[in-house]
């Protein structure tokens, strides 16, 4: 057995007294990373294991605006066992009563009789799927979502309307199988079979509907390969492709992404607790001087010590990250029930090894991390210390080698975090937060003791004997100033941070966009309607504006000749279909950037005006020629210019515009933009929905709402994990102030020996907590108002703007809880009686 | 002797120790008059620390009665206790006992400033003066030699002119040489002021300087008698 070990065995003999703290830290961090990779993992391996469900089917084929052609049909046929064929589409449902009519936008999905292949639709009453969509007394039946039947005041056996069909509401639609693996929509679900929208105009060329293919193969296909096949033959068509193996892609990338967040924020935790096991480890050594010093007086070398405590450290770091893990596996496991009824997706919490050892990872990182400086002072201890007061050799950084292996431990923390999440940019940049975020503590507390140093000599702080005191702590040798801003004040930035960039979210959406936004987006419009509708709104005087464009809509599947994909990745513009437009002349807000426009009567080959700020991320060049699969068929038009297009305003924008003779003679409808006072909307929407049945007409304000609600909801999960930041940094708080207590005590003894009242005392401890938390949170909102402002102007590309209500509240809550803590460690020194304090330190 | 400035009578004090009570004091009663100088001695662990706390009103007897200047200490709060000490008494330790987070000046300054003087910075500036500290008074606790911390505690004891100055072998972490000046300055401090000087020491020869010398063993007084005579 080594030196180094029999003296760490002996040492931690002495129990675990000092270290509440440095385990607590450890515990909280890894728990809280473990449990959200823990149920992370639980949901991903719901959505493999019931990827068939939500899917629908083993493989779903989509098309754009068009049904399946018959090669198509005829490859599905021989290659599946069964295929289900699903139109889905946004529309109006209409309740007339008593001469009122009520509208509310839906999500249709209409289906044939042997929809679902997978899992159960789920009704109440609970009736077979056949039975409620089949026709009765001369009506076709059909189910909607309980929160649409509310908004229209529907209940079972009441009729409503589709376009220009009627239908009677046989039942509410409890649980769709397939509705995680079907994404956003704008309105709540109605469910109808294909066949009765016959009579309803809504399914005519032009409009804008999706049919979706869902296949059931015999057990033992290979979705890969029949994934090849169909791409390799009917990709162009326009055609995308979904299975099993990945039913709901975007619920996972989802879940990858606020997982990733989460476990960003809780390093952040992780990192907070840093402070406090640091602080922890170079207490527990500052009282091992004596006994390092006896070591090396019998001969201990700096290295055997070294070892020594680091075992010893090592060992209770052990013991942190087990408890850590423990408790981050138990939690998910304790509130399954609560979080599976939350989740929109299946997932069954259990015990997984992926996240653990993740944690445990970060887990033993960290320790090591801010374990290793306060260690390495143990080398730095002279067998002098013995005989006079000296605890270091009077040198600030520890030996190269350490800060060496400080460096690449770093970097190995950060290099996993980047690994396990996936997300490199969000990982440094999260990573330059924290460190930059712990740099400006640093400078703050150091800041905080300067001034506090200069204010307590000042002729104000003179006569004011508690606010000189507590001044004079703060800016005097030894005071816990820098331990106390950084425990508190990281979390709290954290906290800042999330509060800032939520806030600055809400608001460019909820207040922002609806100002520049239209009233009402429409779609649907006829090519023979178009002229009653702008006359309808030309002749308003509530409406501002009103923008109509031609609206197709088309995969880019080659460019230059070659494959999309291979030429510029996968851009956003090459996923999935994008509307494409045709007009003679440029629109009116559009500006030209490159190139020039087509005149007005060309008629040539296709021509193709393009986003600029997105051919640039794609590569491409005026000159270059793009094909679009529309409606089945390639349109190959070559680029002549660019233009700015603004997506933002939520106004009519393409990233394609082509001549119109390239597109004109393809089924098409028009969209349009209202732009009208919020009083003239009403009156709009019944006189366009009377004249225009099939057309649909989304409010943006609730499209926005719909938004918001879902930013709540990821807003709150990140605020529960940088809530765990905080705990984490009220603990460091607790320990820094209990570590404080003895010199408190002492403080407060000779005091009251030179004629201290406790009152007097007490506010001196007072004050100076709560100058600190004010210091620590000022910072806070500091750095969380930096962090909003890079998150907001860098990632989300918006307008930035500090928001004080969380600002106040946070300066406010900071110096509460620093000065709740400081007055709870106040008891010991108010109540001790000075001779007995004073004789022990004699 | 003049009516006493302190006097104890019968005054006990127990403590609780890991093997039981301990008595400490058991029943001293004494008195010292106005502007003497009372040298406590005996060997370790008789009690004198424990006398001198007493007579300051930092610790509480068990029974018994301690008064100081006519105020009975016993029957005051702790709050009562402070204030009386911040304008009666000083008291000096062996190990000084400064506010570590506090420089030379601010400590001198703190006990005038609890009493309400409105001049405790220009005063205690020349309290350091008068301890030959004028050009050390920016100085931390910790960036000043033990003798030099030990001038400082005694500017801090004597900056509010206490009628009553209590030294708990205020030399007793001090080499001779610097033990010498500091004394000096006690005595020199309590002449100058007119002021009581309670004394705890081992030292035969600091004890010689007092007026009066008693000696405790066991917790209990065992001889009264003038020092200086006892030492002619």
């Amino acid at each position: 057995m080594s030196p180094a070990f029999g003296i760490a065995r002996r040492e931690l003999r002495g129990g675990l007294k000092g270290f509440r703290v440095f385990l607590a830290c450890l515990a909280l961090g890894v728990a809280a990373i473990a449990a959200v990779g823990s149920v992370r993992v639980s949901i991903e391996q719901g959505l493999v294991r019931e990827g068939a469900t939500i899917l629908g089917g083993d493989a779903e084929m989509t098309f754009t605006y068009r049904y399946a052609d018959e090669v198509e049909r005829a490859w599905m046929e021989e290659a599946a066992e069964a295929v289900s064929e699903i139109v889905d589409f946004r529309s109006m449902a209409t309740v007339e009563r008593s001469g009122a009519t009520d509208r509310a936008l839906t999500q249709v999905k209409a289906v044939d009789a042997a929809y679902p292949l997978k899992g159960e639709v789920l009704l109440e009453p609970d009736i077979p799927l056949a039975d409620a969509l089949g026709t009765a007394r001369g009506l076709p039946g059909g189910v909607m979502e309980q929160v649409l039947a509310d908004r229209l005041g529907l209940s079972p056996g009441d009729t409503f309307r589709l376009g220009t069909q009627d239908f009677r509401l046989t039942a509410i639609l409890e649980r769709e199988p397939d509705a995680a693996g079907s994404g956003f929509s704008f309105g709540p679900r109605t469910l109808v079979l294909t066949g009765a929208l016959a009579n309803s105009q809504l399914l005519v060329p032009g409009s804008l509907f999706e049919t979706k293919y869902r296949l059931a193969f015999a057990s033992g296909a290979e979705l890969a390969q029949l994934e090849r096949q169909a791409e390799r033959r009917f990709r162009d068509n326009g055609m995308r492709w979904r299975d099993a193996r990945n039913g709901a892609p975007g619920v996972t990338r989802f879940v990858e992404r606020v997982g990733a967040f989460l476990v960003l924020v809780g390093l952040a935790g992780l990192a907070v607790g840093g402070v406090g096991v640091s602080a922890a480890v170079r207490a527990y050594l500052d009282g091992k001087v004596a006994v390092i010093a006896t070591l090396k007086t019998l001969g201990a070398e700096g290295r055997t010590i070294f070892a020594a405590y680091f075992l010893q450290i090592g060992a209770l770091a052990a013991l942190g990250i087990a408890l850590g893990l423990a408790l981050g596996a138990a939690l998910p496991l304790l509130l399954a029930p609560l979080i599976a009824a939350r989740l929109p997706v299946p997932a069954e919490l259990g015990l997984h090894a992926g996240p653990l050892a993740e944690a445990a990872l970060y887990g033993t990182l960290t320790a090591l991390l801010f374990t290793l400086w306060p260690l390495a002072r143990t080398e730095e201890v002279r067998a002098a210390a013995l005989f006079r007061d000296v605890a270091g050799g009077g040198r600030n950084l520890p030996r190269t080698r350490y800060i060496v292996a400080t460096l690449v431990l770093l970097a190995g923390l950060v290099g996993a975090a980047a690994w396990f999440t996936d997300a490199t940019r969000l990982t440094l940049g999260a990573a330059g937060g924290v460190a930059g975020a712990l740099l400006l503590l640093v400078l703050a507390a150091w800041g905080a003791r300067r001034l506090a140093r200069r204010l307590a000599r000042t002729r104000a702080a003179r006569g004011r004997t508690a606010l000189r005191l507590a001044l004079g702590a703060i800016g005097g040798p030894g005071g816990e100033a820098t331990s106390v801003v950084l425990s508190l004040g990281l979390g709290l930035s954290v906290l800042a941070a999330v509060g800032q960039i939520d806030w600055n979210l809400r608001n460019s959406i909820a207040t922002e966009l609806p100002e520049v936004a239209p009233s009402y987006f429409v779609v649907d419009i006829q090519p023979d309607q178009i002229d009653g509708y702008l006359a309808r709104l030309e002749s308003d005087p509530g409406v501002e504006k009103v923008e109509t464009a031609p609206m197709l809509r088309g995969v880019i599947t080659r460019i230059n000749g070659r494959p999309a994909r291979q030429v510029a990745g996968n851009h956003w513009v090459l996923r999935g279909d994008r509307g494409v437009t045709y007009s003679a002349a440029p629109p009116e807000n559009a500006t030209i950037t490159a190139g020039v426009w087509w005149p007005e009567d060309y008629a040539g080959k296709p021509l193709v005006s393009f986003a600029a700020e997105e051919a640039a991320e794609m590569g491409l060049t005026l000159g270059d020629e793009i094909t679009v699969n529309i409606l089945g068929r390639d349109v190959t038009a070559r680029i002549t210019s660019f233009r700015e297009v603004d997506f933002s305003t939520a106004g009519i924008g393409f990233v394609m515009s082509m001549n119109p003779a390239a597109l004109s003679g393809a089924p098409h409808s028009f969209i349009s933009t209202i732009y009208a006072e919020e009083a003239a909307e009403a009156a709009i929407l019944g006189d366009l929905a009377r004249a225009y049945p099939n057309i649909t007409a989304i409010r943006v304000r609730d499209v926005v709402g719909r938004v918001a609600e879902i930013l709540g909801a990821i807003a709150a999960a990140v605020t529960y994990g940088a809530a765990v930041t905080l705990v984490t940094g009220v603990i460091v708080l607790i320990g820094a102030a209990a570590a404080g207590e003895a010199a408190r005590v002492f403080e407060a003894a000779v005091l009251k020996t030179v004629g201290a009242a406790r009152g007097q005392v007490l506010a001196y401890l007072a004050l100076r907590s709560a100058m600190l938390g004010a210091v620590a949170s000022v910072v806070a909102i500091a750095a969380g108002g930096i962090a909003g402002w890079a998150v907001m102007t860098f990632v989300m590309e918006a307008d930035f703007s500090f928001e004080p209500v969380s600002a106040v509240l946070i300066v406010a809550g900071g110096a509460l809880a620093t000065l709740l803590a400081g007055l709870a460690f106040a008891w010991r020194p108010l109540s001790a009686r000075p001779a007995r304090v004073l004789r022990d330190r004699e | 002797m003049t009516e006493p400035i302190l006097s104890l009578a019968d005054a006990r004090l127990t403590l609780a120790g890991n093997a039981g009570p301990v008595e400490i004091l058991r029943g001293i009663t004494l008195e010292v008059g106005r502007g003497e100088s009372l040298a406590l001695v005996g060997p370790s662990g008789s009690g004198k620390s424990s006398l001198l706390m007493l007579m300051g009103g930092l610790e509480r007897p068990t029974a018994g009665a301690v008064r100081a200047m006519g105020h009975d200490l016993t029957a005051m709060n702790e709050d009562a206790l402070a204030r009386f000490r911040r304008n009666n008494m000083g008291v000096v330790f062996q190990s000084f006992h400064l506010i570590p987070t506090m420089t030379a000046l601010e400590n001198v300054a703190t006990p005038l400033e609890l009493a309400g003087h409105a001049d405790a910075f220009e005063r205690a500036e020349e309290e350091l003066a008068s301890v030959g500290l004028a050009t050390r008074i920016d100085h931390y606790p910790a960036q000043l030699s033990g003798g030099e911390q030990q001038r400082v505690a005694l500017a801090r004891a004597a900056a509010p002119r206490p009628a009553i100055l209590l030294a708990d072998e205020p030399t007793g972490n001090l080499d001779t040489a610097t033990g010498a000046v500091i004394l000096d300055l006690l005595f020199g401090l309590q002449e100058r002021h007119g002021a009581t000087l309670v004394l705890v020491t081992h030292a035969p020869e600091l004890a010689e300087r007092c007026d009066r010398l008693v000696r405790l063993i066991d917790g209990r007084l065992a001889t009264g008698e003038p020092a200086r005579k006892a030492a002619e």
